[in-house]
């Protein structure tokens, strides 16, 4: 073939492939599949100004937007974070991302700081030199493995006193980066798949138990539940990875069948019945605990045995509880109803939980910005702003706090430059622990920054 | 002027790859004045008509080069003026030893601004974490930069990977060594020379040309067959989808999710991601050497093959002809036989066995490796020179033992120094580490009898099956687990082989012995490869300090998961749930795992199609990968609590 034949044939296609993109429409849905092709704007990259103007509206709206109380604690100040590397510079805006037409407007008043709600806790907190205080951080999979929880904790026990990790399960299914566990059982390690049965709120229906006795971290551990596997003697060593972490005490949160037996970082359980957890604390002080529920929705907290958390709200003084969810109904629900329903859901749960616990504060931390895939592009779910804003107008109804991480972040596209300066994972939607630890400061010290 | 800035510009964000629209127009265009050039008559200035080519093709490489790294640019054209230069120095000298000068003068210029550019962080964090120290990084290049230009235009405090560096240093090492060793002339044109070290299609990715194989070319006329354009555009359209389909779509939907947060996933999902990886990286890294082959074609120049279907290797060592050729061959003639091949041991071996040993020791804290390996060096060293004595007294050739030993010895360097290459991180310096001892175990297994086969194989499985029982680890049980699977296969042809040790063996069975044989070479081959994929994923949006400790915890996470959460229940659901990801692993294995003269028959096939009928297939083919472009994304849903 001589060269002008290669440059006919490369011709041809490219004539074909751009009468596609005239002759077939965007998409075509032949059963549960689309199939699309590009426009010939969309090819040369021209069709952008419509989606920038969809996006201005949406940032310039300050009634909708505009959330002035933790500004400072933006994005600009991520470089002068000696926690951060050096070369952690973000990069400039993103690019616009399209915006999901049919979202109805929500009008959020943003002149309140919602952390006026927090005002029963700040006043515990001046308590606390004397009395234990207890924040209990739930949260999906975003805060496993103790993130963000750890910056929380670090920071109010560097202020107010107070020192362990606070509530650990009997098994460590998910390590943590602060406590290492080890779990024996008759003598030998075991992993922890191989200890007791685990029953979780949370999980698919085989693992859930239906007297709702979860304890206060939703899972629960069952020492002898089977009369076949015989007598187990558990032993739990729970090690503090930080010198910060040491504590005073440990305690076991179980049935009173269950007989327990301490010596430094090691408890002894022997007995049949139910383990709910173990800590690691002070007497007095802040005690922060991380309570990790993955792929939750935070719709779980009605399906809990109301005793239990009300007592253990009571006798724990717990004076906060921060719950932070919504990020596991964007992938799923992609239509404004939906997302309102959720968030019916979660105002439920808020009750229910300021019914369990009348002297704590809550606060509600919204999902982070997360990515998909779209027609080959990263862009932000279109769902999050407009779940972002239903969160934040549900917690000042339900006069609670909301730190939205997703105008925290930098709102639409922000996980983008998050993954770029090596902040967020591949996935779109989890933090990597530099990231976790940035949110988590920002979040304590948006707490902080409330006591005046 | 805005959209011909943005069109001629560099822009980091937007480099020029095969998998964008954007490089596809800007190769048409290359090519319309590539055809007009081309069709220039007569055929009397045939000769700078070529030269013309040449030039224009430089040309267009280096708009390409800018396009993708900007001023990085100025770093290629000075190696092809330093090397052109040497090489011309090099061959007029008239002593050996000015001659080497030159060439180690080269080597230094090469490698130090390799060394400079890729290794600076790593070198940098080795040195603070030996001495304690707290250097950091300092950009000489941008420092200078800031001299000319605004200062303050480039940063001083981080040091930028130039785009492909690897690969175009490696072909001018090459380039000056064979020039050295007179395998090839100089280059008259140092245009000519330009156009070798930055031909744009291989000058990002590989393949690595080694100029003996390439430079001829340069003066030889335009010549594509029928056939052959046939093929070049099989090659594109191939690549392209293993880029797109086998590569990006698996990633995106799998193995991202997993290798980024390996305690969301179960032990099972780990597995499956860890395995897809292996297939992604193979069809990422083939599938852009593919295109690059095809383009090249187009232009009447042939790259050399780059993969041949790795994974269908009998061996750890087969893999390694296999995988990423021309590297191979690189570091097979300008480092292994240098050490000394299979035909000796030298003070390069000892060398960098040493510093292996005492910078593994001092990073870990293990001083005990340094003990072991330097006695070990020891005896090696007693040994070798007692056979050497033995073969200058007795004029005997080499003994099998010997190049046995010699050839493990500099295998495994140039396997430890290969992971280095393909990153500056330690997960690398390990994961070719892990290489090298596969394949000395392999070749030492390979050697043995089959009682003995069988007796260490129980001995090893019973070892690890009691350490597992003890210490109940995850790693152990994978050990165990794989360990107890390769005594099982073991158990069965050992037994076979005793059956029929006398005896007059069947020709159908004998041949089916032989086949499941291979197929059990294959996979237990393509298994260690995929474990081994444990250390070879690194982040690049991370700095190298961090990129060390996310890759250490990444690999043991993996392990303790698909060692410790398997969970039977959930395999359904996985499989069930991301059925679409699971056939389009399963079929990029069949299509890997197809005989090789069925590739080619279909290969054939479609360069002999009529050509109108190649433009409707090309059509077809893209609006296909354009569908996994654009795919919805897999849900995310967990099987794990």
């Amino acid at each position: 073939m001589r060269p002008h034949q290669v440059l006919l044939f490369i011709i041809a296609v490219m004539v074909c492939l751009g009468t596609l993109c005239f002759v077939l429409p965007e998409r075509v849905t032949i059963g549960d599949k689309t199939l699309r092709w590009p426009t010939m704007a969309e090819v040369l990259g021209v069709e952008t100004s419509a989606i920038s103007s969809q996006l201005s509206e949406e940032t310039e709206n300050p009634v909708d937007t505009v959330i002035p109380e933790y500004r400072d604690t933006g994005i600009p100040e991520i470089s002068k974070n000696p926690e951060t590397p050096v070369d952690t510079v973000l990069p400039e805006a993103p690019k616009p991302q399209p915006v999901a037409q049919d979202v109805p407007k929500v009008n959020v008043d943003s002149t309140t700081d919602s952390r006026v709600y927090l005002a029963a806790f700040y006043s515990a907190l001046g308590e606390a030199g004397t009395h234990k205080v207890r924040v209990l951080h739930y949260g999906d999979s975003q805060i496993e493995e103790d993130r963000m929880t750890q910056q929380i904790r670090e920071k109010l026990q560097a202020h107010y006193g107070g020192s362990g990790a606070g509530l650990l399960p009997l098994a460590q299914t998910i390590p943590s980066r602060t406590v290492r566990q080890r779990l024996k059982m008759n003598g030998r390690t075991i992993t922890p798949q191989q200890g007791p049965r685990r029953y979780i709120v949370y999980g698919p229906k085989r693992d859930q138990r239906k007297d709702g006795k979860y304890g206060v971290m939703g899972q629960v551990a069952m020492m002898n539940d089977s009369l076949v596997k015989g007598s187990e003697a558990l032993t739990a060593i729970c090690t503090p990875l930080d010198g910060r972490l040491r504590y005073e005490i440990m305690r076991v949160f179980a049935d009173s069948s269950i007989a327990c037996e301490q010596s430094g970082d090691t408890v002894r359980l022997n007995g049949r019945g139910a383990v709910y957890g173990l800590s690691q604390e002070s007497s007095t002080g802040v005690i922060v605990d991380n309570i990790p529920m993955r792929g939750c929705l935070g719709l779980v907290f009605t399906k809990m045995d109301s005793a239990q958390l009300a007592t253990f709200y009571r006798e724990e003084n717990v004076r906060l509880i921060i719950m932070q969810f919504g990020g596991n109904a964007i992938p799923f629900n992609e239509t404004p109803s939906t997302i309102r329903s959720i968030v019916h859901g979660l105002r439920e749960q808020v009750r229910t939980i300021k019914a369990y616990a009348p002297e704590a504060s809550i606060l509600f931390i919204g999902p982070s910005d997360m990515l998909q895939q779209t027609d080959g592009e990263w862009q932000t779910y279109p769902m999050i702003p407009y779940m972002d804003r239903l969160l934040r107008k549900m917690a000042l109804e339900e006069h609670i706090a909301y730190f939205s991480l997703y105008q925290w972040m930098g709102g639409s596209g922000s996980m983008k430059r998050w993954q770029e300066v090596g902040l967020a994972g591949n996935d779109g939607i989890h933090f990597y622990r530099s990231g976790a630890r940035k949110a988590g400061n920002a979040v304590a010290e948006w707490i902080l920054s409330g006591t005046y | 002027m805005d959209f011909i800035r943005h069109i001629l510009g560099f822009n980091a964000d937007s480099p020029l790859l095969f998998t964008q629209f954007y490089f596809w127009a800007f190769f048409a265009l290359v090519y319309a004045l590539f055809a007009l050039l081309m069709s220039i008559q007569p055929s009397a200035f045939s000769h700078q008509k070529l030269h013309l080519r040449n030039v224009y093709l430089l040309f267009v490489s280096w708009f390409f080069y800018y396009k993708t790294s900007g001023l990085f640019l100025l770093i290629l054209a000075f190696v092809t003026l330093s090397d052109w230069l040497i090489a011309q120095r090099i061959q007029h000298s008239a002593f050996r030893n000015q001659k080497t000068a030159w060439l180690v003068l080269s080597v230094i210029i090469d490698l130090g601004l390799l060394a400079y550019f890729k290794y600076a962080y790593f070198f940098t964090n080795m040195v603070n974490d030996l001495f304690g120290t707290g250097f950091q990084v300092f950009d000489i290049f941008a420092y200078v930069g800031n001299g000319f230009a605004k200062a303050g235009r480039f940063s001083v405090d981080t040091i930028v990977l130039p785009v492909g560096i690897s690969f175009f240093i490696f072909q001018v090492i090459s380039y000056t060594a064979d020039v050295y060793r007179g395998r090839i002339q100089p280059v008259k044109n140092i245009l000519d020379f330009g156009f070798y070290v930055s031909f744009f299609p291989q000058l990002v990715a590989g393949p690595i040309v080694r100029a003996e194989e390439f430079i001829p070319q340069l003066y030889k006329p335009f010549r594509l067959s029928r056939r052959l354009f046939g093929v070049a555009v099989f090659w594109i359209l191939n690549g392209l989808a293993k880029k797109i389909i086998m590569s990006d779509y698996l990633a995106v939907n799998i193995i991202d999710r997993v290798f980024d947060n390996p305690l969301l996933f179960s032990g099972f999902e780990n597995l499956f991601a860890l395995f897809a990886y292996s297939l992604q990286v193979y069809a990422d890294f083939s599938g852009y050497t593919d295109i690059a082959i095809g383009v090249a074609m187009l232009m009447g120049f042939y790259l050399p093959m780059n993969f041949n279907s790795p994974y269908k290797s009998q061996s750890p060592q087969e893999f390694w002809r296999r995988w990423h050729m021309s590297l191979g061959r690189w570091l097979k003639t300008y480092l292994y036989i240098p050490l000394g091949g299979n035909r000796k041991i030298g003070f390069g071996t000892y060398f960098w066995l040493s510093l292996i040993a005492f910078v593994s020791a001092a990073l870990t804290g293990w001083w005990w490796i340094v003990l072991v390996i330097g006695s070990l060096l020891l005896v090696i060293g007693v040994i070798d020179y007692q056979w050497k004595k033995s073969i200058t007294n007795h004029q005997s050739p080499i003994t099998n033992r010997q190049k046995l030993l010699y050839s493990n010895l500099n295998s495994f360097i140039t396997q430890v120094l290969g992971g280095l290459w393909h990153g500056a991180s330690w997960n690398f310096i390990i994961w070719g580490g892990i290489n090298g001892i596969g394949m000395i175990v392999e070749k030492i297994w390979r050697k043995m009898n089959w009682h003995i086969r069988f007796a260490s194989m129980t001995l090893l499985t019973f070892g690890l099956c009691a350490t597992d029982y003890y210490t109940n680890l995850p790693a152990w049980r994978l050990f165990a687990v794989w360990a107890a699977i390769v005594w099982a296969g073991t158990a069965i042809r050992y037994v076979y082989w005793l059956i029929t040790m006398d005896k007059k063996v069947n020709h159908q069975l004998s041949v089916i012995n032989a086949k499941l044989g291979q197929a059990w070479a294959i996979i237990q081959t393509f298994t260690f490869i995929t474990f081994t994929r444990l250390f070879f994923r690194s982040s690049s949006n991370l700095d190298p300090a961090t990129a060390n400790e996310v890759a250490w915890a990444t690999a043991k996470n993996m392990v303790n998961q698909i060692g410790g959460a398997w969970n039977n229940a959930i395999i359904p659901e996985f499989l069930w749930e991301y059925r679409w990801v699971v056939a389009m692993f399963i079929a990029g294995m069949i299509i890997h795992w197809l005989p090789t003269n069925w590739k080619r028959r279909y290969r054939l096939w479609f360069s002999s199609m009529p050509l109108w009928l190649m433009v409707v297939a090309v059509c077809v083919a893209i609006v296909v990968i354009y569908q996994f472009v654009t795919a919805d994304m897999q849900p995310f849903i967990y099987f794990q609590f």
